[in-house]
């Protein structure tokens, strides 16, 4: 059940998401950052809000075939993860770490443990405190993309901060 | 257990005898096991789950057809089908053995299946109609020995046409569906499989030399090119000339029996019974199993009845010297059924024969 | 040198004994066969009465199935036969067998009874015209049918092969559907050979690699339920299940069950490290078993319960290790270039299957316990996940197919490399375990 309601947050996340990116400009085109007057709570212009994290901050690091070592792009990343997750501290997080195809299932799990435990980590050490991050590997099993090419495969070698609530304060 | 021993002993009784007596005679009734099963019905099992796996029919229309039928039978099984499950013919131990099952023993041996086993009587059984025609005899050819690569007849021989191309219907990878059929590839000393002859350029095997060494040769084998050469058998040659070399200096004026064969002549012999030395259905045991044959045969080349034996065996398990002999014997038997083509005014020198069977080189490995 | 030495023996009894020289048996060696299917013949079952016909028919097809898809036999169709069964007790008429080549010959009978079915059968030889093992009846009730079948189908196999049975197993797998990147994945269980497919759980949450139990009575197995992996224990028969208790805020994955079914071996995720840990399942109490930075996971133990064989990359790439079963140090046994994962111990303890990746291929192959003597059976976009069938003579895996529109199926092949083929489910499959031979 624990997990439905996950799947069914992650999913409103990602719908709200994909409204709002239909039509960005009605939306954001006075400027996501800090302009009030226009602001919709929840759109990705709101700073606030869980889809700017996910879309503006980049919810996403991506790792090298079978590494589980942060990039210095990665880094940059996970900088931004750590600033506003520091702003808002009402959030707390589930990294997901997941691998490409081209390895064993039960090796990619743990493989996917490393990534998101290295993404984990990171933001540790920029401040964020670990008690608002937990991590889950789901290995190969939730591709995003699904072609059998390295363009998908790198884009399937990922940590995913996913933020799994709000107000727990 | 009790009743489990004693029909292992039987088994073993009567193995044993068959063995020392090449099944001359049969004169106890056939015996016949009886076991039960208990088999939890596939309704029985549908009910089960189906009080577990229902919430989730509205998921996936797709599945939802193991659903259906459990739902009907939900109610009754329970009720009418589980019982079996522990009745009390059902179920007889925990881990029963197949064989074990007292009544077993003696429901079967009806009478008539007495007379049964002794239709090995040659003569009325050859009055039937239809007598082994020579097409429809296991020729030789539609075999795919080792030295037979380039009679490629397979597809001409009656019983090879409905061979299926053992072929992956779907998902088959080509060269595997070949294996059937092709002579070359099965006769090939080592197995080819999939991995290692698909084209890609993958390695086949860890470079390990040490552990294969002849390993990447399978196809460059041109030595199994022709027909019946008695190629493979330098060790035999040599022993051969040994054996005759011996035999001259000792002086074969002795023998009564006209000269020996020569090596051409054992050589064909054994062709002629390896081709149909069929090793493919050996459990891995029986194939490391070396049996040695004895069995007599009449002037005419055919294997005189019940003179077929098991001599010696040695490796792989006593348990697996029985299927291997039993190979060596279908060997024997179906290559001489039209009788072996030995020179007649040598007949004493061929009227015995001790065959070692030896699947060292035709193992899984 | 062998035969060397046997020339010289043979020598030397000539001397000893010249005047018989030539009067002895004709002695030859012959160390070079023939591989092919052997040819056998299953005539319909004879039918006790009307009510009998169907099963006589079905239950005839199944055993001729079961051979047939071994790669070890062939079946020689009705159409070339000579003799009809008519009766179970008639003598065989080996004569019309031998003419069209049916090397082995089953004959039976099925009668039934109200829901009672029952089978006899015999196996013979035909060429030698001997029954091979004795005459044998099942019996068990009518929906029964297929195992009773399958039943038939292991002792002629078995007699003729002097391999172990296999055919009345049931295997566990993850049946999946839909495009990859929203795959529902459901537990599953079926016969062996694809029929009787029965699902243990829905796909609301992803599931993973069943195990059974030596016994075949229990299934351990992987799933999300609760947003993390958690191992879970599920009674076969009741279809019930339990959640099997590691630390808060890690992942267990990866178990399976000691030989004696009393413990399981299973991987083990805290901090991003996975580690080996066992667990009294009488206790629940678990030990750590390796305590590396490394990954170490896919763990099976040896047969005799002595060993684990599983999959680290402390040497940099996820490689083959053997340790004690009470942990401790472990020793490499794969060397070969590639990846290697997913060990599985035959049953019979000699070898160990695993997956290799190598060059952007997959293999499901087979080595030594120390190594030695690796072979691989398969090469595909990818392999994985080798079970043992309960008699160690093949190999059912996953293969999944490249691209969008991949999917994944259940494979076996024949531990010579030979013999690979489909395992027929309704929709994809992934994850085999071969449950043990049933009673």
């Amino acid at each position: 059940m624990n997990l439905l309601s996950k799947i069914a947050a992650a999913g409103a996340l990602t719908l709200i998401a994909a409204c709002s990116n239909n039509d960005p400009s009605a939306l954001g085109g006075a400027g996501g950052a800090g302009a009030n007057g226009t602001l919709v709570p929840g759109s990705p212009s709101d700073p606030r809000s869980p889809a700017y994290f996910q879309q503006t901050v980049g919810d996403r690091v991506l790792f090298a075939v079978n590494q589980s070592t942060l990039s210095p792009q990665a880094q940059t990343v996970l900088q931004g993860q750590a600033d506003w997750l520091l702003a808002n501290p009402d959030f707390v997080a589930t990294i997901e770490g997941h691998a490409d195809e081209q390895g064993t299932r039960e090796y990619n799990l743990a493989l996917g443990a490393r990534r998101a435990n290295a993404a984990r980590e990171y933001l540790i050490s920029r401040g964020v405190a670990g008690n608002r991050l937990t991590t889950v590997s789901y290995g190969k099993e939730r591709p995003i993309e699904i072609c059998s090419t390295e363009e998908c495969y790198s884009k399937n070698r990922r940590a995913v901060t996913v933020l799994t609530g709000s107000t727990l304060g | 257990m009790d009743t489990g021993t004693k029909i292992s002993a039987i088994a073993h009784v009567s193995l044993i005898g068959w063995a020392l007596f090449g099944g001359t005679f049969r004169s106890e009734p056939l015996p016949m096991a009886v076991q039960d099963i208990s088999v939890v019905s596939a309704e029985q099992f549908a009910a089960m789950t189906a009080q577990r796996n229902a919430p989730e029919v509205p998921a996936d229309p797709a599945d939802l057809q193991p659903p259906a039928e459990p739902d009907e039978v939900e109610t009754p099984a329970p009720t009418a089908e589980q019982p079996p499950e522990s009745e009390p013919v059902a179920q007889p131990e925990p881990e029963p053995e197949p064989e074990i099952e007292p009544e077993a023993v003696e429901i079967a041996p009806e009478p008539e299946l007495i007379e049964q086993p002794p239709t090995l009587e040659e003569p009325e059984v050859a009055a039937l109609p239809v007598p082994p025609g020579p097409e429809a005899e296991p020729s030789p050819a539609d075999k795919i020995a080792p030295e037979q690569i380039a009679p490629p007849p397979p597809e001409a021989k009656p019983d090879d046409i409905e061979t299926p191309p053992v072929s992956l219907e779907d998902g088959a990878e080509t060269q595997q569906e070949q294996q059937d059929q092709t002579a070359p590839e099965e006769a090939a000393p080592e197995i080819v499989t999939e991995a290692e002859e698909v084209d890609d350029p993958a390695p086949r095997t860890s470079p390990r030399p040490r552990v294969r060494p002849n390993r990447p040769a399978p196809p460059p084998e041109p030595e199994v090119a022709e027909t019946p050469e008695p190629a493979p058998s330098e060790p035999a040659q040599s022993e051969q000339a040994i054996n005759d070399a011996l035999a001259e200096a000792l002086g074969n004026g002795t023998e009564p029996s006209g000269p020996p064969l020569t090596s051409g002549e054992k050589d064909a012999m054994r062709v002629a019974v390896s081709r149909c030395w069929n090793v493919g259905s050996l459990s891995t045991d029986a194939l490391q199993t070396v049996v040695v044959v004895g069995f007599s045969l009449t002037p005419d080349g055919k294997v005189v009845g019940g003179s077929l034996r098991m001599l010696d065996s040695s490796g792989g398990t006593s348990a697996s010297a029985k299927q291997a002999y039993e190979a060596a014997r279908r060997a024997v038997l179906r290559c001489g059924a039209k009788g072996y083509d030995l020179p007649a005014d040598k007949y004493s020198q061929w009227q015995d024969i001790e065959i070692t069977f030896n699947p060292e080189r035709m193992r899984i490995k | 040198m062998m035969k060397l030495l046997t020339s010289l023996f043979v020598g030397l009894t000539l001397l000893a004994a010249p005047v018989h020289a030539q009067s002895g048996p004709l002695r030859l060696e012959i160390d070079e066969g023939i591989i092919e299917p052997l040819p056998f013949a299953v005539p319909n079952f004879v039918p006790d009465g009307p009510a009998a016909a169907q099963y006589a028919q079905d239950i005839s097809r199944v055993i001729v199935s079961d051979l047939t898809g071994t790669g070890l036999f062939r079946e020689i169709s009705a159409d070339a036969f000579i003799s009809r069964v008519s009766s179970f007790d008639a003598p065989v008429q080996f004569p019309d067998w031998k003419a069209i080549n049916a090397q082995a010959l089953v004959t039976g009978a099925v009668n039934v009874s109200g829901k009672r079915l029952t089978v006899r059968f015999r196996v013979w030889d035909v060429f030698s015209g001997q029954e091979l093992g004795n005459g044998l009846q099942f019996a068990g009730t009518t929906d029964g049918w297929r195992r009773m079948a399958h039943k038939v189908a292991d002792q002629v196999y078995s007699r003729i092969t002097g391999e172990g049975a296999y055919f009345d197993s049931r295997v566990a797998f993850v049946s999946e559907s839909g495009p990859k990147d929203q795959r529902r994945k459901r537990l599953a269980i079926m016969d062996y050979d694809g029929a009787n497919v029965q699902y243990l759980t829905d796909s609301a949450a992803i599931v993973l690699a069943p195990r059974f139990s030596p016994s075949g009575d229990r299934l351990l197995y992987t799933s999300y339920e609760t947003g993390q992996p958690r191992i879970y224990l599920l009674d076969v028969g009741r279809v019930q299940r339990q959640e099997l208790p590691t630390e808060a805020g890690t992942m267990s994955f990866s178990p399976r069950f000691s030989p004696d079914g009393r413990s399981i071996v299973y991987s083990l995720s805290q901090g991003g490290n996975t580690d080996l840990w066992k667990m009294d399942l009488a206790t629940r109490q678990s030990v750590r078993l390796t305590n590396t930075p490394a990954i170490e996971t896919a763990p099976s133990y040896s047969p005799d319960g002595s060993q684990i064989v599983f999959e680290s990359d402390r040497s940099g790439s996820p490689q083959l290790y053997i340790m004690p079963a009470t942990g401790g140090e472990a020793t490499r046994i794969s060397f070969g270039q590639g990846r290697y994962g997913t060990p599985v111990w035959s049953p019979r303890g000699d070898l160990i299957a695993f997956t290799k990746q190598n060059k952007g291929r997959f293999h499901i192959g087979v080595m030594r316990t120390n190594g030695d003597e690796e072979r691989l059976l398969t090469a595909s976009f990818l392999d994985e996940g080798p079970t043992w069938s309960p008699n160690g003579r093949v190999i059912m895996f996953t293969r999944e197919t490249q691209g969008a529109s991949g999917r994944s199926a259940l494979y076996s092949v024949d531990i010579s490399g030979r013999n690979l083929r489909p395992v027929r489910t309704p929709d994809g499959g992934s994850d085999p375990s071969w449950g043990p031979l049933q009673n």
